[in-house]
């Protein structure tokens, strides 16, 4: 699996490594029982800090996505909550085509919708709830 | 390895005043017949105490020399960053760059004392281990605080040149003063053999100034000591 | 994974004469992370690094490397047993070959390595027996770091590493930096290479004129610093928005643009009570963010 850490975006690394993680386990790039590459291997060939693999591993161990054995590296364990968190993301992709179109019909650009998005994005959810 | 390092730093110093010494001291004793005159009644031990006058000028000049460098001067070069980084203090340093040269300098007296025994030997001149022996001896401990002198001055003046003349100023300064004010005091004097020497034999005294000598090497490691201290205050 | 500090200041102060080249510092570098030390010339980072490997003595304050105090002699001694240096420049001995450097540099450290040594000598392709002086600027530079790589220090502190290295040796360094870190080194690097750092480090320290401005972790940079554009219907009152976290403010017209260091979700409800037309919030990268540190003082 390929991964792509973008160092200028809002986001700290291990987080951004976590959900393409998790996105390749929803979109089945990832198949329970998969090895990832160990955290040196990983963090050298991203050219990132170690740290930031060890931590992202680290949460999504947590979560129950990654298993860490101890000398054999990380794997994937996809249970069926996954699956149905897959299941989720795949209506909420149909919602957001559909949004979409509907904006391009009103004459928005792409990259007008794009940044429209992020803006909405970086609102922590409390503030959101309060309008 | 830092002996290595202080090798290699002063071999070519080292190995050029060498062969310049040597060479000099040898061709000197072998073709200055010409310069042996009737009237000197002693006409070989005066040719090797000529020999000593001029090899204690050239000596002093070689071991200035060699007591330039250090860390000071390493701060001009830009290296000092890596030599104060290594896991030794600032006193092994200076101990290591003083003992080299020091060992150099004996080397300096020796073999070209040794290449005048042997080329006089093989001419059957009447030369006497104990005259070579003694002359060695009063050049390099007599001699030593010649060395110190260009350590302490290297380790307070960092200037590629400018530090070699302040030293040779010294010497200069210091020969001409207990010239005219402490003749008896005199070092030059005393390392040329200019104290010893029986002006009718032109042979060395057997008894030679061993206080003059103990003296002037406990200045020679009190310089030492000073450039420990210098060395170790300063900031790099 | 522990985190004591590796490098531990207090009030660290330089001053020479009337000038104070590092000013009340106190840092805390953490164990098994890469944290980068960023500043202008001049702002006292070498000053600093100089202090903590006893090459200077501080005027004031004190510090501690890998436990032990920077001001005693022997101390310190003992531990540039376990810390690793390249200063800026890379300096080498020139009258050294490139064997002798490294046979002369290996004997201090006995935790040296062979293979990590051999391994360097051929991808970094240095002829052995060249004279140093006789060394292009890359090779100089990939010598003075292989002295440093191919050791198993506690500690690696650089000085502007990747200064005379093209672009393929600097990825080639942090490579061979995350490898170091993974392998258990602490790394203290200062450096004017934004983007390398915000790849690799785990954490930042900001310096200017001897005072540290920023000592934070770079996920929590990335997290909190936001630069919020706002569009009001009249002239926006700057004193309202002078809330804790705002760092800059810049108006024209009826445009806003705050840039902030945290509690941007205050500034935006603010905004909105003072109905407010558009919003725009961005992250802000590490460069404007150290850009903006020091302009502001």
């Amino acid at each position: 699996m390929f991964f792509k850490l973008t160092p200028t975006t809002g986001q700290p690394l291990y987080l951004q490594l976590m959900q393409q993680i998790r996105h390749g386990a929803e979109t089945g790039a990832l198949h329970d029982g998969d090895q990832l590459p160990g955290i040196r291997t990983l963090a050298e060939e991203l050219v990132v800090s170690p740290n930031t693999v060890a931590k992202a591993y680290s949460e999504l161990e947590h979560e129950g996505l990654l298993e860490l054995r101890q000398g054999s590296g990380a794997f994937v364990c996809v249970k069926r909550r996954t699956r149905s968190l897959a299941d989720q993301v795949q209506v909420a992709r149909h919602r957001i085509r559909d949004l979409i179109e509907r904006l391009r019909e009103d004459g928005l650009l792409d990259e007008e919708i794009r940044r429209a998005f992020e803006a909405e994005l970086l609102y922590p959810a409390e503030i959101v709830t309060r309008r | 390895m830092l002996w290595y390092k202080a090798w290699l730093e002063t071999r070519s110093r080292f190995l050029t005043c060498l062969a310049t010494l040597t060479l000099f001291s040898g061709i000197f004793v072998h073709h200055a017949q010409g310069l042996i005159r009737p009237e000197w009644k002693s006409d070989f031990n005066r040719l090797l105490f000529v020999n000593q006058q001029f090899l204690v000028i050239m000596w002093v000049l070689s071991v200035v020399l060699l007591g330039m460098g250090g860390i000071v001067r390493e701060k001009a070069i830009g290296t000092s960053s890596v030599t104060l980084a290594l896991p030794v203090s600032r006193a092994r340093l200076l101990r290591v760059r003083f003992g080299m040269g020091a060992l150099e300098a004996i080397v300096l007296g020796v073999v070209p004392w040794l290449a005048v025994f042997v080329v006089a030997s093989f001419a059957r001149k009447p030369i006497l281990i104990t005259q070579v022996a003694s002359y060695v001896l009063l050049l390099v401990a007599g001699g030593l605080v010649y060395f110190a002198m260009a350590v302490l001055v290297s380790s307070l003046v960092s200037g590629e040149y400018t530090a070699p003349a302040l030293a040779f100023g010294i010497v200069l300064l210091a020969a001409m003063l207990f010239d005219a004010w402490l003749r008896q005091f005199n070092l030059w004097r005393l390392v040329t053999g200019d104290f010893s020497i029986d002006r009718s034999t032109y042979l060395l005294s057997e008894h030679l100034p061993w206080m003059g000598i103990l003296s002037s090497l406990s200045v020679a490691v009190l310089m030492l000591l000073a450039s420990t201290i210098v060395v170790q205050r300063r900031e790099f | 994974m522990t985190n004591e500090a590796v490098i531990l200041t207090q009030a660290l102060t330089k001053s020479y004469g009337h000038a104070e080249a590092v000013r009340g510092l106190s840092l805390s570098v953490g164990r098994n992370r890469i944290t980068a030390f960023l500043g202008r010339n001049g702002a006292g980072k070498s000053t600093t690094i100089k202090m903590l490997l006893g090459m200077i003595r501080p005027t004031a304050g004190s510090g501690t490397v890998l436990g032990k105090q920077i001001a005693n002699t022997g101390e310190n001694r003992e531990v540039r047993q376990r810390v690793a240096y390249v200063a800026e420049d890379k300096p080498l001995y020139g009258y050294m070959t490139v064997e002798q450097t490294i046979r002369f540099f290996s004997s201090f450290y006995p935790d040296w390595r062979r293979d990590v040594e051999r391994k360097l000598l051929h991808d970094y392709e240095l002829p052995l027996q060249r004279k140093v002086k006789m060394l292009s600027k890359g090779m100089r530079t990939k010598l003075a770091l292989l002295l440093a790589f191919a050791r198993r220090p506690d500690l690696l502190i650089l000085d502007e590493p990747s200064e005379g290295l093209d672009p393929v040796g600097i990825e080639y360094l942090l490579q061979v930096l995350v490898a170091l870190s993974a392998d258990g080194v602490s790394i203290f690097f200062s450096s004017h290479q934004i983007a390398e750092v915000e790849r690799v480090a785990d954490h930042v320290c900001i310096l200017e004129k001897g005072r540290l401005l920023v000592d934070a972790s770079l996920d929590q940079l990335r997290q909190f610093y936001r630069r919020i554009d706002l569009v009001f219907p009249f002239s926006p009152p700057e004193g309202e928005f002078r809330i804790s976290g705002v760092e800059r403010i810049q108006t024209s017209g009826h445009q806003m643009s705050v840039f902030a260091s945290r509690n941007a979700e205050a500034v935006i409800e603010r905004a909105r009570d003072l109905n407010v037309v558009s919003v725009e919030i961005a992250p802000v990268g590490l460069r404007d963010i150290f850009l903006e540190t020091v302009k502001e003082n």
